[in-house]
């Protein structure tokens, strides 16, 4: 049972040592702290007032250089055209420009896009963009190289900035050099180029050619590389004075030594131009030569590679088909490598063999001059046996033209000889062929590219590459066959460029016949070379400074060919 | 002379930057798209303060007040019609005498679409194949002057070239003068 305690028997105690307790919140006692007064100090900052320095230029409103439009020409464009490009063709100041209010000037010019695109600045036919580059390329320039690759239309590029320069002032005479046969081709693009500008080419005798010279009315004289040779004493010594002065073809220039170049870089001249497609033929001092006429000690002789590509960089403006033209129907080469008939090969070894046997014979005689001979009968025969007439590269020749005169189409053939032109001109009558060269008279040369345009019948112009490989359009032909290769692959192209250009059509097939196991393929890798020299100097990206094989077929590389030792030097093989 | 007779056009941009500071340009041309008159001013380099100062509103300072007023003061040739590509340029229309427009093909780059909700008071005038925001007060008076400029060949891209302008004039800061003799100004 439990039992129960008492109320007053409960008690309850703290068992101090084992259990916590917690002070008291309440302060024992109070202290006091003393703090030194706060005294507030002010500290202004003061934001100066933003301020601008500003410099102005003015420039003259004089100087509208673009023709006059007129009001038909008005009424044309008051539609503008939706040309949007979203690549501005902008005037850039030269680097030999430095003064800033010069460099502005040009810079703030309007881009020449939005200039044909508002209808202020007119062309026949819309440029393409690169040609707007190039003409924005020469405008400011007071030396440039427009060394485009033919058919880009460098011709048109040049004459619409005489244009622009000569509508703005800036320019009010213009001297355009050319070879003989361009004269008129030079005419005719400046009356569809620029026709309201007054051109004279300077011709007849000698009292007419000076009054032509002196004639203050016409602002564009177009003269040939010979007339001024014989008009030397008027251009030089008379006080003329052009405000440019366009060399055409300039490699004519490239030998700094001959007289055509003298005279040319004497001209009293303020601005000098250059346009030429291969402004290196053999060697980069090619370059040299010409730039001796823009900017006289600029380059020099033996200046290495990489040096002559970083100086001229700013005055040089190349683009090739392959650069700029995305759409231009591609060109194809075809190598026709073909084996000499058997009485080709006969009379050819006995000639190699009896030839290199007489060379080696002549010994300390023996000279350049010696081998060329050799080289050139060699050659020929590869084109044509002497005694039978066979030719193997004529039966490939007359095959493909078949080929090409069924589909309607058009043929150029290049070869070295007129000879060799004569010779495989009967085997191709069925075709209508035209000849162009130098034993064609002048005055009759227009007529004969006319009629081959325009005569269904003519489906084949053989061509000298001397009379044949400048300043001729006939982008209306597919197909060009080389009958035998150039020294030079420069003017191999250029003359394939004839057919290759701005308008054509279809796809250009480039035949090159070779003849194997003869000189004639000794001599193409040596083109080759050169071509990958050429290839080096105007490259994008900065040449390296790898050591080149200079270009041009040199002394030893023509003594190489029948591995012959020259009488001072080693052997060559 | 009425000022539709011969109407010039004003192009103003500032061109910011970390390095250099806010440069200001502006570009007279006539009415056919053409240089009469380029000012520029040297960066203006805003100090730490002025930013925190100025807050937000360091842009519209700078842009409205400081640089643009004092490119309009310098110019020497009269301005038809001024165009700029940042809004905050608009306010100078207070300290001058030509009407002041946004092109609102310039302007978007930066600023995206502009309408009329965004720029609250404004109307579209065309120009050279732009839209032009104005005052719709000033509306008329840029219409009679558009109307007068066909010309023009593009009323977007002279900001481009203010931009090249400014960038070669800070390049040629160290470049050597040399005593060629100048195209520009013989001509």
């Amino acid at each position: 049972m439990w039992k129960r305690h008492s109320t007053t028997e409960l008690r309850a105690e703290i068992d101090n040592q084992n259990s916590w307790s917690i002070e008291p919140l309440q302060p024992a006692g109070v202290h006091d702290l003393q703090f030194d007064p706060i005294q507030p100090k002010s500290l202004s900052i003061r934001v100066s007032k933003l301020h601008a320095t500003a410099t102005g230029f003015v420039f003259p409103e004089a100087n509208q250089w673009t023709p006059p439009v007129t009001a038909t020409e008005k009424a044309r464009h008051s539609k503008r055209k939706s040309y949007t490009s979203l690549q501005r063709h902008r005037i850039r100041p030269p680097n030999e420009v430095v003064k800033l209010q010069d460099r502005l000037y040009y810079l703030l010019q309007p881009p020449l896009d939005s200039l044909v695109g508002s209808g202020q600045l007119n062309f026949p036919f819309d440029p393409f963009p690169y040609q707007l580059d190039g003409i924005a390329f020469l405008f400011p320039r007071y030396a440039a190289v427009l060394a485009d690759e033919m058919g880009l239309g460098k011709t048109m590029q040049a004459i619409s900035t005489i244009r622009l320069l000569l509508c703005s002032g800036e320019i009010r005479s213009v001297l355009l050099i050319c070879p003989k046969p361009l004269v008129s081709n030079w005419l005719r693009e400046f009356q569809v180029w620029a026709p309201e500008i007054p051109v004279a080419a300077i011709g007849g005798n000698a009292t007419k050619r000076e009054f032509q010279w002196k004639s203050p009315d016409v602002p564009v004289k177009v003269a040939n590389y010979e007339l001024l040779m014989r008009d030397k004493e008027t251009v030089l010594n008379s006080g003329l004075h052009f405000d440019l002065v366009t060399l055409d073809e300039a490699q004519r220039i490239k030998n700094r030594n001959s007289t055509t170049s003298e005279i040319v870089r004497a001209i009293p001249r303020t601005r000098s131009w250059a346009l030429t497609g291969t402004p290196v033929e053999n060697s980069p001092d090619d370059l040299v030569g010409i730039f001796d006429y823009l900017s006289p000690g600029h380059l020099q002789i033996g200046m290495p590679m990489n040096q002559i590509a970083k100086a001229s960089k700013d005055y040089i403006l190349r683009r090739t088909k392959d650069m700029v033209m995305n759409d231009m129907p591609p060109k194809l080469y075809r190598d026709a490598e073909l084996d000499l008939t058997p009485e080709q090969w006969a009379t050819y070894e006995s000639a190699e063999s009896e030839g290199v046997i007489q060379l080696e014979e002549l010994q300390q005689e023996l000279t350049i001059q010696h081998v060329f001979e050799l080289v050139l009968r060699l050659k020929q025969i590869c084109n044509f046996d002497p005694s039978t007439g066979s030719s193997s590269k004529l039966e490939r020749l007359v095959a493909d033209m078949e080929e090409v005169s069924a589909s309607g189409k058009k043929a150029i053939v290049f070869s070295q000889w007129v000879n060799s032109i004569e010779k495989m001109k009967p085997a191709l009558e069925r075709f209508g062929p035209l000849e162009y060269h130098g034993r064609v008279p002048h005055k009759r040369r227009e007529g004969v590219i006319e009629q081959f345009k325009n005569d269904p019948d003519c489906s084949v112009i053989l061509m000298s590459y001397g009379a044949g490989s400048v300043g001729l359009n006939l982008q209306f032909c597919e197909y060009v066959f080389l009958f035998d290769r150039w020294w030079n692959p420069a003017v191999e192209d250029q003359a394939i460029n004839r057919a290759h250009r701005i308008g054509v059509k279809g796809a250009v097939t480039v035949t090159r016949m070779l003849a194997m196991n003869t000189i004639e393929q000794r001599i193409a890798s040596i083109l080759d070379e050169k071509r990958e020299m050429f290839d080096l100097l105007f490259s994008e990206t900065s040449p390296t400074a790898k050591p080149l094989k200079r270009g041009g077929l040199s002394r030893d590389e023509i003594f190489g060919l029948f591995d012959l030792r020259a009488p001072d030097g080693k052997k060559v093989a | 002379m009425p000022e539709t007779e011969s109407p010039t056009i004003g192009y103003y941009t500032v061109v910011e930057d970390e390095q250099t500071g806010w440069t200001g340009g502006l570009l007279l041309l006539n009415g056919g798209g053409r240089p009469l008159e380029f000012q520029c001013t040297l960066p203006v380099r805003p100090t730490r303060a002025h930013e925190i100062l100025f807050g937000l509103t360091l842009r519209d300072h700078l842009i409205g007040e400081v640089i643009g007023p004092l490119l309009v003061r310098k110019c020497r040739t009269p301005i038809g019609l001024l165009c700029c590509d940042q809004p905050e340029a608009l306010q100078i229309e207070t300290r001058i005498n030509c009407p002041v427009a946004l092109v609102e093909e310039a302007a978007m780059v930066d600023e995206g679409p502009i309408d009329d909700e965004s720029l609250v008071g404004s109307t579209q005038v065309q120009l050279a194949g732009s839209n032009l925001r104005v005052a719709v007060e000033q509306a008329e008076r840029v219409q009679k002057l558009a109307a007068v400029l066909i010309d023009l060949p593009d009323a977007t891209e002279p900001f481009e070239r203010i931009r090249e302008a400014i960038k070669e004039a800070q390049s040629q800061i160290a470049r050597p003068q040399s005593s060629r003799v100048p195209p520009a100004a013989a001509a």
